[in-house]
């Protein structure tokens, strides 16, 4: 894993900047105005990482670009001068999508924030990338609609960070992904060209690239604009709350509720941990339990009440001890709260903790709950498992304390066993945060070598010179055209002052 | 079967690394080769250049694997629909895909030409349903992207790249499907003798009563466009959906009927056009394909079209024309099929992202040996 440890930031911002000329910083300066060219060693922390805190490197120079056009010039004045690129949104990433790497132009989007065009009657909306995700939602509101995807961030988060993770949320169970509502996107490639792909008509002739962009985390391209679907509102959503003895009966009562032929909205679960945190952390009164499901089923009335009925009834026969259902929209809010503040609320109990993404069958989910259990409790530290169980993504919080020695390093060991566990269980590494930086040396375990070369063919269609934001989901610097080469360490690391570890 | 397809020497691998040896070897060999599923869409694009090799995916029939807990289905490319939803079928289960031609059409197949029918409105296209996919490339190199689980953003995603891709990139093997709960209930009304833009407005006034239809499909009648609407679901959901649906147009009748028509208008011929345009342009659609003469069903919330009939007089120009306009407001127009007589370019012209396509189809298949000539823009 590469970790980039700074101890010096002033000394490695200059390390960095050696590598970017001083022509190509006036030029970048030109390309952005003055003010929107960062170079100061303090306020260039402030991009160092994105939500993955454990990995950072100060990038010497941060742009931060208003239109396209901008975007075009920033790319070309990298292009000219051989410059990696590495786009940032909100930076909630979770996987070190955005981290910058040596010697990188950190471009970030968050002044492009205007929504251009809402067309509702045709169910689409076309806006700028640092636009956040919640704000789409507030904005169709009055007139009933909305956009899928929630992620937990979507308070902060940016549609633009979404198209780059393929960020999901508790309701992609029912609606999908981001990739199933990005209609279409501008995209500023490496070399400075703009292309549009798709757009607000479907079925555009050719190769679906907007279903390869969506997740391909910024290493196809800069996205400045995106057209999303929007869809009307569901007539009624019915919530309820269930707490079982342990994950095993909560576990069982999601595979009978989706058994029954009930697609949920949602439903998520929380285990005795999270449920200590949450409580602690938002003030819910909820009961000290093994196990909690939090459940949505949206749609027509007539639907839901029938649908949210058999669920509880189903429940319960599964075990549950207490059915909880909200007698407004406010206590259905708070329960919501509680759910997507679990993270945070983890970090109230823990001084550090590091959130793993893994995917797995949702028929194996207790059995690999117990695996991870048993992995906690060799290596004495303490895991809260947060996940949406209707997918099988599993967000487990494995808890430590970076003040004690060698604590950091057993989390990691203990996390890339939870992500081996979920390969040799059939799933996937991540479901949602994606694999940055985070997550790229565990790729060669669950792709092959060929795989790995064909998603490159891809890659070196978009970017053939691998300048946007490289080391990213892939485990090894591949060079277009070459068979994949070793891995060769970076003159930081070998000079020391970056590690991999 | 069109000529090129016919002439050639057909392969018929009985397993996937077999597969990937005939392709190592046709690679050695610098053959063109084409790829035959249930040879439903083999009109579909421009005739290719010329085939050397066809490699059928009927021997590749096997469903890999079967988890009715995990709603998840492996096939490889030769499954037909019909077999893969019979097996579905056994658990109450469906893939949720409704293209033409299910008995005979393939997996790989469907999703070679991103087939769809009319539930794509509420399921989305392959491309949304899809969840992992298991290629053979120009060379022989097995290739696998995506996974065995719907919610995985691990590496490109492969099985979108795939979709719709027409054998350009390599042999789609097998691939990885979500699957959907079969419904309780399922029933459609039709309303009757509307115009295009009372078929907009019934449309939206449906999307404000917050109705779920499954598919909305307008088939065009010398009395103007039957709107029909399914509804499925659990029986309560589907009845109160029904009910207010007739608060809304009180003449709707409860007919499947219109389905074996809509099939019709799929599966017509010899010439068979797909429009694409946003849903509220269907009185300009309308003006557009009427000069053709075709049947005509149009996907209403969707935006998408299929006309289908004997080919008139100057259907070249008409097409031409309708396609130019099409274009204007963003939309396309595709000949899915033609007789060899009607001189027409079967794509139109390549959109803007087309010389990414041209880079990807160098890096995939850099001798250009996969279907020469037949996708957008005579990849």
């Amino acid at each position: 894993m590469i970790l980039y440890t700074c101890p010096e930031r002033e000394l490695v911002v200059e390390l960095h900047r050696a590598m970017i000329s001083e022509a190509a910083i006036r030029s970048l300066r030109q390309a952005v105005g003055e003010r929107n060219c960062i170079t100061e060693p303090e306020q260039l922390r402030t991009y160092e990482c994105d939500g993955l805190t454990s990995f950072r490197l100060t990038p010497a120079v941060v742009v931060l670009p208003e239109t396209t056009a901008e975007v075009v010039e920033v790319v070309k004045v990298a292009h000219a001068h051989g410059l990696p690129l590495v786009p940032r949104g909100s930076g909630t990433g979770l996987s070190g999508g955005a981290l910058p790497v040596p010697g990188c132009v950190l471009v970030g989007l968050a002044r492009m924030k205007r929504i251009l065009e809402i067309d509702l009657p045709n169910g689409w909306m076309r806006v700028e990338p640092g636009v956040i995700n919640l704000e789409v939602s507030r904005r169709l509101a009055p007139e009933g609609y909305y956009y899928a995807p929630d992620p937990s961030s979507q308070s902060v988060c940016s549609i633009g960070g979404n198209v780059a993770e393929n960020s999901g949320g508790a309701h992609c169970l029912k609606y999908g992904f981001t990739v199933n509502h990005v209609l279409g996107a501008r995209v500023v490639l490496a070399d400075g060209s703009v292309v549009e792909l798709g757009g607000p008509v479907l079925d555009t002739p050719g190769y679906d690239l907007t279903g390869a962009l969506v997740g391909s985390e910024g290493t196809l391209g800069i996205v400045t604009e995106v057209v999303l679907r929007v869809l009307r509102k569901p007539e009624a959503t019915r919530t309820f709350f269930a707490t079982f003895p342990s994950t095993d009966e909560a576990g069982n009562a999601v595979s009978r509720i989706i058994a029954a032929g009930i697609v949920p909205a949602a439903i998520e679960m929380m285990d005795r941990l999270a449920i200590v945190a949450i409580k602690a952390a938002t003030g819910v009164d909820w009961p000290d339990v093994g196990a909690a499901l939090l459940m949505d089923v949206d749609g027509p009335l007539a639907e839901v009440e029938h649908t949210a009925q058999e669920a509880v009834r189903i429940a319960r026969e599964a075990g549950a001890l207490l059915v909880r259902l909200p007698k407004d929209e406010a206590e259905r809010q708070t329960m919501w709260k509680g759910r997507k503040s679990a993270f945070a609320a983890v970090g109230r109990i823990s001084p550090n903790y590091m959130v793993q993404d893994g995917v797995i069958p949702r028929s194996v989910i207790a059995p690999v709950l117990r695996e991870i259990e048993e992995l906690a409790t060799r290596a004495g530290l303490r895991i809260a498992n947060v996940f949406h169980a209707g997918d099988g993504n599993l967000h487990p919080l494995v808890l430590y304390d970076a003040r004690i020695h060698g604590q950091e390093e057993l989390a990691e060991k203990v996390g890339g066993e939870i992500l081996r566990a979920c390969i040799r269980a059939g799933g996937s590494i991540t479901g949602e945060h994606g694999v940055g930086a985070d997550k790229a040396p565990y790729m060669g375990e669950l792709f092959s070598e060929d795989d790995l070369a064909t998603m490159a063919l891809l890659r070196c269609s978009f970017d053939p010179e691998g300048r946007m934001n490289p080391g990213k989901i892939f485990p090894t610097p591949r060079l277009c055209g070459d068979r994949p080469g070793k891995y060769t360490p970076h003159p930081l690391e070998e000079s020391g002052e970056a590690g991999r570890g | 079967m069109i000529p090129a397809f016919e002439a050639a020497a057909a392969h018929e691998p009985a397993s996937v690394a077999e597969a990937a040896r005939v392709m190592e070897q046709l690679a050695r060999e610098g053959r063109r080769v084409g790829f035959v599923g249930g040879g439903t869409e083999l009109e579909l694009g421009a005739p290719p250049e010329r085939i050397d090799a066809v490699v059928r995916t009927r021997g590749l029939r096997r469903i890999v694997e079967y988890q009715p807990a995990d709603m998840v289905m492996v096939v490889e490319a030769g499954v037909t629909l019909a077999e893969m939803q019979a097996a579905a079928r056994e658990h109450r289960q469906r893939l949720a895909l409704d293209p033409p031609w299910p008995d005979r059409a393939t997996i790989g197949g469907i999703v070679a030409t991103g087939a769809f029918g009319p539930r794509r409105a509420r399921y989305g296209a392959v491309r949304d349903l899809i969840i992992g996919v298991q290629l053979v490339r120009a060379d022989g190199t097995v290739a696998r992207g995506g996974g065995k689980v719907v919610k995985n953003v691990a590496g490109f995603d492969l099985p979108k790249l795939a979709c719709g891709s027409l054998g350009t990139l390599g042999l789609i093997a097998g691939a990885t499907f979500r699957l959907h709960p079969l419904p309780e209930t399922s029933q459609t009304v039709v309303v009757s003798g509307l115009s295009p833009a009372e078929v907009v407005a019934m449309v939206s006034r449906v999307r404000a009563a917050q109705l779920e239809p499954v598919a909305a499909a307008a088939l065009r009648g010398p009395s103007g466009y039957d709107l029909a609407l399914c509804f499925e679901g659990f029986g309560k959901g589907v009845e109160q959906q029904i009910g207010t649906l007739r608060q809304l147009a009180p003449a709707a009748r409860a007919t499947e009927d219109a389905w074996a028509r809509h099939d019709e208008v799929r599966t017509g011929g010899p010439l068979r056009i797909k429009v694409a345009a946003l849903p509220s342009q269907l009185p300009e659609v309308d003006r557009l394909v009427a000069p053709l003469g075709l049947r005509f069903a149009w996907y209403a919330t969707l935006g998408l079209g299929f006309a289908s009939g004997a080919s008139v007089e100057h259907a070249a120009g008409l097409i031409a024309d309708a396609r130019a306009e099409l274009a204007r407001r963003g939309g396309s127009l595709v000949v899915q099929a033609a007789l060899s007589t009607l001189r027409v370019d079967p794509w139109g012209p390549p959109p803007p992202a087309f010389p990414l396509f041209e880079r990807l189809k160098q890096n995939f298949d850099p001798d250009r040996r996969l279907n020469p000539g037949r996708f957008v823009g005579g990849l």
